[in-house]
């Protein structure tokens, strides 16, 4: 359908561009609203078609397209067509039990026989086809063979009559409509065209113009004369002479009821086509509309002067929605015909209940606009789904009186009855949630870094203003199910945000001496610099500043909103995912702002990590997204070990990209189906609140440096070592295969750089490494507080290096000052004090401090490199000795019980585990 | 401390003070009792290790020669090429021929004798040195294989060594039987596997009279590697491949465990079985007895773990502790040498 529609529309608006160069109002397209007017009023008197009138235009419509394939010897497109004639036809079953096989379609049944034998017997023909075309060639001819064994006698009875069809032949190639035109006469053929015509009037005409070049102008003008006198209801008629005049009636009747507006109309319309039809002669053949006509041409319009009451409008309301979700019924057209319907409700004041109840169905329309899910609003579209909304709001606003549910009946409804309440059926809150949905697929279906992604993501502001402005009505209306909703919404469009203003203000009170970044200007408005930076969170400080501002109105900034509001979730949700996606979505925005324990403390009550794997991928993404948030706000915080474990679960897979929503694995691109794929795609995060995944994988290894490199020094010789990170013992494997060592380029490189200078204790190296400009370019002032997180890091490296040192070189010093380490590192006193009482108390360190001169004297107990592997292998010679004294074992134990009976083996099995035992102990003393 | 001096003569007195080493074994009823190698052989395969091999890559090559009553004379040799993963169509046998045929023209021994191979830390006892090197034997009795560990002749003396399967070996590699019974018919252990040949370096006198010209002009600190007294690496390292094949070995213990475990169980459900039968005989006397060798057919018995591998294993091992020990023992001495020095010094 979809494909009949493009083309469709097309050339539509080709022929009003056309149309309008001669004269304004010949512009055809289905939205110039004046012309339909006129035309319409005309086509409403004819809604009456028969049945048999829609099914054999439909049959037509296919009829000729498969002609036109087979002209251009498009055998799959051939295929495709009858396969849809096929269907139409069983459809138009009743109407032929009726009125017998027309004549028109037995003649396509045999054409397309004979079409297809002469391709079959075209052995050269058939090599040079593609594979598509012959592998449709072949299965057609199945089809049709099949087919056309229902219909043999009369197929054979057809061909006995060739003139006759040779006649139809032509006549339906004229025949732009492929009307039923099986007529045995000449003047039948002009007839039927005629009627065409008429028939379609408005959105119709185009099609002639995909008639083949042989039609001429001529003949269009004869038969636009004649038509007057014919009727449209005739189409079958021509089967048999007998029943052409039976029909005769019902012409006259419809030639009567239409003359009227015929003359001036014809007038009208007969230029213009012959004008199109020079322009567009040899055009596309294929802008068939199936069915289509029925909305197009019996749209609401009144006819003039009748009084338009609420009755009226809603009567016509109904009419268009009933077209609604029917195939072929043009979508575009029903919002255009919707929204004028408004205009007129306007117009005559029919009171806003009504208003309402059309905007409705405007906004569900343009929902409904794209029938594929996947596919995502049209710009256009989707801003005048906004407004609508947005006025939709405005109008709830201004009538708090009217009752707006979605468990109004529809008998219910009062809309126009001002002594009850109005009541109007339909539900903002969906609406809304709908439209934050289409909001969330466009961009994820834009380009984030293209211009275009910045002017969609300006809408998020108005978004938030709907949502905040929903959120205040169902305040004062809605039940408590609604507004958990509503705060859901709220709430997913606040947390991945970071609060400036409130940064700022907190920055400005206490601490006034830390540097300010570059977001910390003290003016009202942001500098536009940061807007450009990559980190997505800066990316919305545009939206920020809005929402801010109407914050600001509310006098609270985000963290209270988003306490105020999950609190309420909390205790009014009765949907656990809600109130699930309210506690995830609270403490990213603690981690955001850096309130780790408020973090940590809600996600372990909230006991979310027990069953999350239960939840919907959205929730599981959603998961994700915290939990990542929560490992980078511990690493703000210098809680190294808390940011590991956090990030382990998302970086060990490998799949970060994958988990967090943002992005498919080319890895698995095959395994998975292209409806999974969509799937998957659907689930995606727009690229604005994506976790900067460079970021977060370098806070990672960082992390797991830290952690892992003073492990390595202390547990070198450890044969049950383990390792704390695969992903970063990974990392430092590809640095050593590397052939050559340059200077670190990427982040992994400088992180894997630094590991190496931390372990020989260099933690100057290390520093150099983790902390410059290209690593400050990348990540780390993408933090909002970067430099108290340089700081920290600093701070870190220090430390860790200095128990790296102490490890790997403690066999070296008989006895170090503690002045000296703490020159060497930078620290200060205590705190190198603490570190190696630290690391003595966990005895990690065999020393004791000598307090007078500030000393540590190492305690000469760890074995040397040598002495270690020596006592690996003793171990290991255990283990071999024992394992050999276990077959010996086995020999007795078998011998025994082959020998002797069952008791005494078993005796001899204990005597050899007791042996075993005493081999044992000897081991331990030695 | 004997095999120092021997290694040290070997290396410091030139290639000219031709002198055996090793013990000759098992070398009575074999059909070699000596390798007589030129100066310009060794120096090949030195060369070949030290252009194209690396960390614990090995390098091969092929020993040319003739056998003159029971000694084997390897008078030139040319290496293999080193493999990689694309040219997998590299035809060995090929490249032989017309290797040997291209050298026949120059005049050169053409006779296949053996094959060469250098070793990383002495870890050579492998099955393919095994498979290859019985190939080799069995196409020509004569031949040997000769190892060159070049790590240890950096550390000062050289050390190349030839060796031969035993003729008991030779049988069970033909039956390619590795059960735990052929072996032990066979009465074969870790240390009647290989036989080590002698071997003779032999320099035509022109070259031993240069070479004693010019050690009389080295001086001593030329060669001061011999006295390095810095050994945990070396240590380390053997320690570590010797903790490896342990751990292998140990596995292989387990496997043959399980195996024997498996069999008993077997066996007692057999015997379970026939007792059974027995009785049924002897509560319904005058039938004829159920034919036993059903069960056996029902219970297959479990596969017998191939042996041949713990074999490899031990052979290892023993190689790595002579290796360790001959380290250890040199070291030593080292340090009572350094010791005494000090103590003069002092």
């Amino acid at each position: 359908m979809s494909r009949f529609f493009t083309t469709g529309s097309d050339s539509e608006s080709e022929s009003s561009a056309s149309g309008d160069e001669t004269a304004p109002k010949a512009a055809g397209g289905p939205y110039s609203k004046p012309l339909l007017l006129s035309e319409d009023e005309e086509d409403t008197k004819r809604v009456v078609r028969s049945a048999r009138d829609k099914r054999y235009e439909e049959l037509t419509n296919l009829i000729r397209s498969i002609r036109n394939a087979m002209k251009i010897r498009d055998v799959s497109r051939c295929l495709e067509e009858f396969e849809l004639l096929g269907r139409a036809w069983a459809k138009a079953k009743g109407v032929v039990d009726r009125e017998g096989v027309p004549r028109f379609y037995l003649r396509i049944l045999a054409d397309l026989e004979d079409y297809l034998n002469e391709l079959w017997e075209d052995k050269e023909g058939k090599k040079k086809m593609n594979k598509n075309n012959a592998k449709a060639l072949s299965s057609l001819r199945q089809k049709l063979r099949k087919y056309n064994r229902d219909y043999e006698g009369q197929i054979a009875a057809y061909r006995q009559n060739p003139e006759q069809s040779d006649e139809d032949e032509e006549k339906s190639r004229r025949d732009s409509e492929g009307s039923g035109s099986s007529s045995g006469a000449e003047d039948d053929a002009g007839n039927f065209l005629k009627r065409r015509e008429r028939d379609e009037p408005r959105s119709r005409y185009k099609e002639s113009e995909s008639e083949p070049e042989s039609e001429s102008d001529e003949d269009w003008g004869d038969s636009a004369s004649e038509s007057d006198s014919e009727s449209d209801e005739d189409d079958g008629k021509f089967t048999s002479l007998a029943s052409k005049f039976l029909k005769k009636d019902e012409e006259r009747r419809g030639a009567e009821r239409r003359r009227e507006e015929k003359a001036k109309k014809k007038l009208e319309r007969k230029s213009r086509r012959e004008e199109e039809e020079e322009e567009e002669e040899g055009g596309e053949w294929e802008k068939v509309k199936g069915g289509v006509p029925l909305i197009k041409e019996k749209p609401k319009m009144f006819a003039k002067g009748t009084e338009i009451t609420v009755g009226l409008v809603m009567k016509k309301l109904n009419e268009i929605l009933q077209a609604r979700g029917k195939k072929g019924t043009d979508r575009a057209a029903q919002i255009e015909l919707l929204q004028h319907l408004v205009a007129v409700a306007h117009e005559h004041q029919l009171g806003v209940p009504l208003e309402l109840k059309i905007k409705f169905n405007i906004v569900a329309s343009l929902y409904d606009y794209n029938p594929n899910l996947a596919a995502y609003m049209k710009a256009e579209l989707w801003q005048r789904c906004l407004g609508c909304i947005e006025e939709l709001l405005e109008l709830l606003f201004a009538h708090p009186e009217i009752f707006v549910g979605e468990n109004v009946l529809e008998e219910s409804e009062n809309l126009s009855n001002p002594e009850q309440p109005f009541r109007v059926r339909g539900c903002v809150l969906t609406l809304v949630e709908r439209m934050d949905e289409e909001f969330t697929k466009i961009m994820q279906n834009t380009d984030p870094h293209s211009q275009e992604y910045v002017e969609h993501l300006k809408d998020e502001a108005r978004v938030c203003g709907i949502i905040g402005r929903l959120q205040r009505y169902l305040q004062a209306k809605g039940s408590p199910e609604e507004l958990c909703r509503v705060y859901l919404l709220r709430v997913l469009h606040t947390y991945y945000k970071f609060d400036y203003a409130a940064a700022r203000r907190r920055q400005v009170r206490p601490r006034p001496q830390v540097s300010p970044g570059p977001q910390v200007s003290p003016g009202p408005q942001v500098s536009p610099g940061p807007q450009v930076s990559p980190d997505p969170q800066e990316k919305e400080k545009e939206d920020e500043e809005k929402e801010k501002q109407e914050e600001e109105e509310e006098e609270e900034d985000s963290e209270a909103l988003m306490e105020r509001l999950c609190r309420f979730v909390y205790a009014k949700d009765r949907t656990d995912r809600i109130r699930t996606c309210a506690i995830l979505c609270h403490i990213y925005h603690h981690a955001l702002h850096s309130r780790w324990y408020r973090a940590r403390d809600l996600m372990l009550m909230s006991h979310l990590q027990d069953n999350i794997q239960h939840a919907d991928p959205p929730v599981q993404i959603l998961y994700n997204r915290t939990m990542v948030q929560l490992g980078i706000c511990a690493f703000r915080q210098g809680l190294i070990k808390d940011a590991h474990n956090a990030l382990l679960d998302i970086q060990s897979s490998g799949r970060a990209k994958e988990l967090l929503g943002q992005g498919l694995l080319l890895r698995s691109l095959q395994e998975r189906n292209a409806e999974q794929e969509k799937v998957e795609k659907r689930r995606q995060v727009p690229f604005h609140m994506h976790v900067n995944l460079e970021l977060l994988e370098c806070v990672y290894l960082v992390a797991a440096m830290l952690l892992e490199i003073p492990y390595m020094a202390a547990h070198e010789f450890d044969a049950r070592r383990r390792m704390i990170s695969k992903q970063f013992h990974h990392q430092l494997r590809v640095g050593e295969r590397q052939p050559l060592l340059g200077p670190p380029e990427s982040m992994r490189e400088h992180v894997v750089a630094a590991s190496k200078a931390m372990k020989t204790g260099d933690w100057r190296r290390c520093h150099r490494f983790v902390v410059n400009e290209k690593m400050n370019g990348k990540v780390w002032d993408l933090f909002p507080e970067a430099d108290q997180v340089r700081a920290m890091l600093v701070r870190k490296i220090q430390e860790e290096s200095l128990r790296t040192y102490l490890f790997t070189y403690s066999s070296v010093y008989d006895s170090i000052s503690m002045e000296t380490l703490a020159a060497m590192f930078e620290l200060d006193l205590p705190t190198v004090h603490g570190i190696i009482s630290k690391m003595i108390i966990n005895e990690e360190l065999m020393a004791s401090l000598d307090q007078p001169t500030a000393t540590v004297m190492m305690h000469r107990t760890e074995p040397t490199a040598t002495q270690n592997l020596a006592l690996q292998l003793a171990e290991k010679l255990g283990n071999l000795v024992e394992n050999n004294e276990r077959v010996l074992d086995q020999r007795q134990g078998a011998y025994g019980g082959y020998f002797r009976d069952q008791k005494d083996g078993g005796y001899r099995k204990g005597d050899g585990y007791l042996r075993r035992g005493g081999f044992r102990q000897e081991r331990g003393n030695y | 401390m004997a095999s120092r001096k021997e290694g040290s003569g070997a290396a410091g007195g030139g290639f000219g003070s031709a002198k055996g080493k090793g013990k000759a074994a098992a070398a009575g009823d074999s059909a070699v009792k000596q390798v007589q190698i030129d100066g310009l052989v060794v120096l090949k395969i030195i060369k070949h290790y030290q252009e194209e091999g690396q960390g614990n890559e090995v390098v091969q090559g092929v020993l040319l020669g003739l056998v003159v009553d029971d000694r084997l004379e390897i008078t030139n040799c040319f290496p293999f090429p080193q493999h990689t993963e694309d040219d997998a169509d590299f035809d060995e046998v090929q490249y032989q021929m017309e290797m040997m045929r291209s050298l026949r023209h120059v005049n050169i021994d053409h006779l296949h004798v053996g094959w060469y191979q250098s070793t990383y830390y002495g870890s050579f006892v492998t099955r393919a040195l095994l498979d290859s090197q019985f190939s080799y034997q069995h196409a020509i009795e004569e031949s040997v294989v000769l190892i060159y560990d070049p790590i240890k002749t950096a550390q000062g003396s050289l050390s190349l060594k030839a060796y031969r399967l035993t003729p008991k070996l030779m049988e069970v590699c033909k039956e390619k039987d590795f059960s735990p019974e052929a072996l032990k018919k066979a009465n074969i252990a870790y240390e009647n596997m290989f036989e080590e040949v002698p071997i003779v370096i032999k320099n035509s006198y022109l070259i031993n009279v240069m070479l004693w010209e010019l050690e009389k002009k080295s001086a001593v600190a030329d060669r001061h590697e011999l006295l390095s007294l810095a050994s945990s690496n070396h240590l380390g390292k053997s320690l570590q491949l010797l903790m490896d094949r342990v751990d292998e070995m140990s596995q292989d213990i387990v496997k043959y465990n399980t195996y024997l475990r498996n069999v008993s169980k077997q066996q007692q459900q057999k015997h379970q079985q026939r007792r059974q039968q027995e009785n049924i005989q002897r509560q319904s006397r005058g039938e004829p007895p159920l034919p036993e060798e059903d069960i056996n057919k029902l219970f297959k018995p479990p596969q017998p773990p191939p042996r041949m591998e713990s074999l490899l294993i031990a052979g290892q091992i023993n190689t790595y502790c002579q290796n360790i020990k001959e380290f250890n023992a040199q070291n030593l001495g080292k340090l009572f040498m350094a010791q005494a020095l000090q103590d003069y010094n002092n």
